[in-house]
């Protein structure tokens, strides 16, 4: 009898690390692995197939060398910015007033979250429509009565990419409430009573108590956000096909193009690094600062 | 109907008394899922299996080829390539440089097949002395489709040079017709550019610009002209052309909300389908050109290595088909192309089809037969990428022809 309980934690000690193992072998071949080849394919001369050879940052100076590049680029840093502030904004908006013991809150809650249950091809299918001149918004409200009204950022270069915004934000609201609202139930009523005592009118209360007490939603929301936007691409794909011209491309669909399109594996990989790396330069950082101060606090 | 097939195939072979060969398959990745291209592609299967072969079919849709094409990689990484593959644009001569595909040189030599194919298309079939590929088929990219009814009624001639087309084009958009139906989709506002570039330039000047990517060639005056003319048609493409599907565009035609489309032979289908007629109620003739040209595409087959006696003799049968004159005829009646092979009649063929390898019998004897840019046969494809970027940015935004080839010019040396 006294034998066997070492043996037993043993098991216990050693069960969870064998139930994680093949997920962590997965892990570490699927993505880190393939990170490593992805950065050394884009030090090659590689064309249509991959190549080993070495050739230096020649692929990352013909990258940054592409206007298209540059576009890919700005276009990312518009979309994911406005993307970002505009759900979170929304969708804590929607929160607060769902939390306000609504009627039918169940089903205002569902036809929110719906969208999110759409795939991005066909959200972008449905926007191209929806933003066409001529089938879509602009064409209704002309139809109406009001002629001279115009909506065609869709065929404008200058402003497509916030149509690519429009659909994404449509898309990803309801999720972003889910999650606020969420993190709202979560909140202990005793201390808005509290704050009501003092004489706190609701706005202050939201602004300087319930929504700083929501950051751990926050941090769950701009994670899963800033990955919906980098990849972006079906949807980019879907509504504008980074059109028109090139004015909508994103770093996923200039890489998805040079490497399976255009026989330029090289510039490919080397365009996967740099998302990588913005990726990382912003995630990183926030993550370390946030799951370091919950440690601190717990 | 494939059951019908095998047991034709076994019976066939039974008779023939090679049953080794009844238990055969050919398979091949290819791209036509469009009914009229599976109905096309039927006809190369059915004389494959009189062969006693049976054919095993990977289709791989979407992308222009573009998925077929990675389905392909895919199969040759893990080691496990089909028998044959549809070989788009520079694919072919990739893949037989790496070494992958066949030599067909026997084949080729025994059945008098290097004479049964214009010259000018040797390069999509032949690399470092091998020929890798079977062509089944030859598009045309550079053709007007016309509304007849509406070219009648306001007195339209059909344009013998590009001045001409716009001068047309502008009498049509005063009297409230769509004079051209275009999208400001990459690849067809490309197609426009290529052609223009042929037709102002001349196809040895094409040949220099353009396949050749001389840097003088795509700096000069002719090069800023064929912007400045791509400019002018864009003032006549109408409203609302966001993402215009090109069949969307063929259709505006047909109904006589447009009066001209350029676009390859495939367009042709739609007319046929709504039941109009080539020269009573639709019109097909080349873009305006100084010197006629011929821009072509081919669709070609390649046989990739294998040690398997079976897999081997059912590539050499595939190849027959597809070279069979008989096949070529059926197919390209059916697909609305004209036979890549020289030597085929083309009496039962319509008379768009009748026109288009009239001209090219003409254009091989003038060597004005040259390849489509958009497609990816004028050049491989991280320069086309590169034409497609330029004039595409070019239609949308105010860019002027100056920029725009500067910018050409900045982009081919950036890829090369």
């Amino acid at each position: 009898m006294s034998r066997s309980i070492p043996v037993k934690d043993r098991i216990g000690h050693f069960l969870p690390k064998l139930v994680l193992s093949p997920s962590l072998v997965f892990v570490f071949v699927g993505v880190y692995i393939f990170i490593a080849w992805t950065i050394w394919i884009s030090l090659s001369s590689s064309r249509m197939l991959p190549k080993y050879d070495f050739v230096g940052l020649a692929q990352y100076v013909r990258l940054w060398s592409t206007p298209r590049w540059h576009t890919a680029v700005e276009n990312l840093f518009i979309f994911t910015s406005l993307f970002l502030i505009v759900t979170i904004l929304l969708g804590l908006f929607l929160a607060i007033l769902l939390d306000q013991k609504v009627r039918a809150e169940g089903l205002l809650r569902a036809i929110y979250l719906y969208p999110m249950a759409l795939s991005f091809i066909v959200t972008g299918t449905a926007w191209k429509w929806i933003l066409n001149p001529s089938l879509g918004i602009q064409e209704v409200v002309n139809n109406l009565g009001w002629e001279s009204f115009a909506f065609d950022w869709i065929t404008s270069p200058t402003f497509a990419i916030y149509c690519v915004v429009i659909a994404a934000v449509w898309q990803s609201t309801g999720f972003a409430m889910a999650i606020f609202l969420a993190g709202l139930r979560g909140i202990d009523s005793s201390i808005i009573k509290a704050a009501q005592i003092e004489g706190a009118g609701l706005p202050r209360i939201y602004a300087s108590i319930i929504v700083p007490m929501l950051r751990p939603a926050f941090l769950s929301v701009v994670v899963l956000l800033s990955y919906i936007s980098i990849k972006s691409f079906d949807l980019v794909l879907a509504l504008t096909n980074g059109g028109p011209g090139s004015s909508t491309e994103m770093p996923s669909t200039f890489m998805f193009t040079s490497t399976f399109r255009r026989d330029q594996m090289g510039v490919g990989a080397a365009s996967a690094v740099m998302m990588l790396m913005t990726v990382a330069a912003i995630i990183v950082p926030y993550l370390y600062s946030e799951l370091k101060e919950g440690g601190h606090e717990h | 109907m494939k059951f019908k097939n095998i047991l034709l195939a076994t019976t066939v072979a039974l008779s023939m008394s090679i049953p080794a060969f009844a238990e055969s398959e050919v398979e091949g990745i290819h791209h036509w899922v469009a009914e009229s291209e599976v109905e096309a592609l039927k006809v190369i299967i059915d004389n494959l299996s009189k062969e006693g072969f049976t054919w095993k079919d990977s289709a791989v849709g979407g992308m222009s080829g573009g998925n077929a094409t990675q389905a392909l990689r895919t199969r040759l990484a893990a080691g496990n390539p089909p028998a044959t593959m549809q070989l788009l644009g520079f694919e072919g001569i990739n893949w037989a440089k790496e070494g992958a595909l066949q030599s067909l040189n026997d084949l080729y030599t025994e059945n008098g097949w290097v004479d049964a194919v214009p010259p000018q298309i040797e390069r999509f079939l032949k690399a470092d002395g091998n020929y890798f590929s079977v062509p089944i088929n030859m598009h045309r990219q550079n053709w007007i489709w016309a509304n007849k009814a509406v070219f009648d009624e306001y007195d339209i001639a059909i344009p013998k040079t590009w001045n001409e087309l716009i001068v047309s084009a502008k009498k049509l958009k005063k009297a409230g017709v769509t004079p051209i139906a275009l999208s400001d989709e990459n690849w067809q506002v490309l197609e426009m550019f290529e052609a223009i570039v042929a037709g102002q330039g001349g196809a040895d000047f094409y040949k220099t610009a353009i396949v050749g990517l001389d840097e003088e060639a795509l700096k000069s005056d002719t090069m800023i002209k064929a912007f400045d003319t791509l400019r002018e048609i864009k003032g006549l493409v109408g409203e609302n052309i966001t993402g215009r599907d090109w069949a969307v565009a063929t259709s505006m035609v047909a109904s006589g909300e447009a009066a001209i489309q350029l676009m390859g032979d495939w367009a042709k289908g739609e007319f046929l389908a709504k039941g109009m007629r080539p020269g009573e109620d639709f019109l097909c003739f080349p873009a305006p050109s100084k010197t006629p040209n011929f821009t072509f595409i081919i669709d070609a087959f390649g046989m990739f290595k294998t040690d398997d006696a079976n897999v081997k003799a059912g590539q050499v049968a595939w190849a027959k088909a597809i070279m069979d004159p008989e096949v070529q005829a059926q197919f390209n009646m059916i697909k609305g192309s004209i036979p890549a092979r020289v030597d085929v009649s083309v009496e039962n063929f319509d008379a768009c089809a009748q026109q288009g390898y009239a001209d090219r019998e003409h254009a091989i004897e003038e060597g004005t037969l040259i390849p489509g840019l958009t497609e990816g046969f004028a050049v491989s494809p991280e320069f086309a990428g590169v034409f497609s970027d330029v004039v595409a940015q070019f239609f949308v935004t105010e860019m002027s022809s100056e920029d725009a080839v500067i910018a050409l010019v900045a982009g081919i040396n950036n890829a090369r």
